[in-house]
């Protein structure tokens, strides 16, 4: 569509074209280990739902992905050395220490692809996930949807992995629990 | 921004803009060109878009070029959040052009130099006019002494 009939049909309905600066994100649990910082928030059912309906799941499809233990997550390195995280070392730690993996995307979008998901609603899906592979250089941050492989009851611990130059090392974000709404 | 290992040529991108013309970012050769992947549900995407537009107004037209590629939306979409940016938006529906380039998660930015060339990489939002960032940018515009 040519953008200048786009600019008149906004100023027609009222459309603000100024573009918000409203990316700020309010991070309800965060843990900090050395120079890299590990965020969290619980995200409930039906925030996933409408989100990813939105961007072209059926309700239905979406449902499994919805109901499942979800986070939005959001990892920054403030250092100078450059790291790299594999998202299958995480882990939930009930608190009967039970250790429960994260699924990852590559799983879900699997099942988006035996159910015939939309090219465009993959897409969407791919990259708002927490990615399963990360490699930080200095400053850098990514955040993005991460679900648990099972639910776990009541609040649990989330240790996560990550490599440097000097090794492995482990940050942990406490009291975290399923947002079910 | 950090920069590229080996500083390798930057891989090629022809995408349809707002008004479905064709950008080849070649066209760009002989500029620094700073390349923002994104998408309007990114909520750091979102917050580091005027910031490009900012960025692009210190520098001299004939010599930086700011090229914003959508990731798996619409020109609908991305009028509704932005209107009509003074610097092109391309759109990467499938994201195949994404997938050529060294980008992991979204947003990711990218700086070609005036060589095509891979120079600067950041994952994650930023203030692209940040002094740090522009004081990058104008290394980058400086003539080589080789």
């Amino acid at each position: 569509m040519n953008a200048r009939l786009l600019t008149l049909l906004a100023l027609l309905v009222g459309v603000s074209l100024s573009a918000r600066a409203d990316g700020d994100i309010e991070w309800r649990h965060r843990a900090t280990q050395g120079a890299v910082t590990l965020s969290a928030n619980p995200i409930g059912t039906a925030a996933r739902r409408s989100f990813y309906t939105a961007r072209g799941f059926a309700a239905e499809t979406i449902r499994p992905y919805a109901l499942a233990c979800g986070f939005s997550l959001g990892m920054k390195n403030s250092g100078a050395a450059t790291l790299s995280t594999r998202l299958a070392d995480w882990r939930a730690v009930g608190a009967d220490g039970r250790a429960v993996r994260l699924r990852l995307p590559a799983e879900w979008d699997q099942q988006w692809a035996s159910t015939h998901v939309p090219e465009a609603a993959r897409i969407a899906f791919r990259w708002a996930q927490f990615q399963a592979e990360n490699i930080f250089d200095a400053g850098d941050w990514i955040m993005g949807m991460a679900t648990l492989e099972a639910p776990l009851p009541g609040s649990f611990r989330l240790v996560a992995l990550y490599h440097d130059e000097k090794g492995d090392h482990e940050i942990v974000l406490d009291k975290l629990a399923c947002n079910h709404d | 921004m950090s920069p590229v290992a080996g500083v390798p040529p930057a891989p090629t991108l022809v995408l349809p803009d707002m008004d479905d013309k064709t950008i080849d970012l070649a066209r760009y050769r002989g500029k620094v060109v700073l390349v923002n992947f994104w998408a309007t549900w990114c909520p750091p995407c979102r917050k580091e878009f005027p910031s490009l537009g900012r960025v692009r107004k210190l520098f001299k037209p004939t010599e930086f070029e700011v090229v914003a590629v959508n990731v798996g939306e619409d020109p609908e979409t991305v009028f509704s959040f932005a209107g009509a940016p003074d610097f092109p938006v391309l759109f990467d529906r499938d994201s195949q052009a994404m997938a050529r380039w060294p980008v992991k998660g979204l947003p990711t930015t990218l700086v070609v130099d005036r060589q095509g060339h891979l120079a600067l990489r950041a994952v994650g939002g930023r203030e692209f006019d940040d002094p740090a960032i522009v004081e990058q940018l104008r290394e980058l515009l400086m003539p080589r002494s080789t």
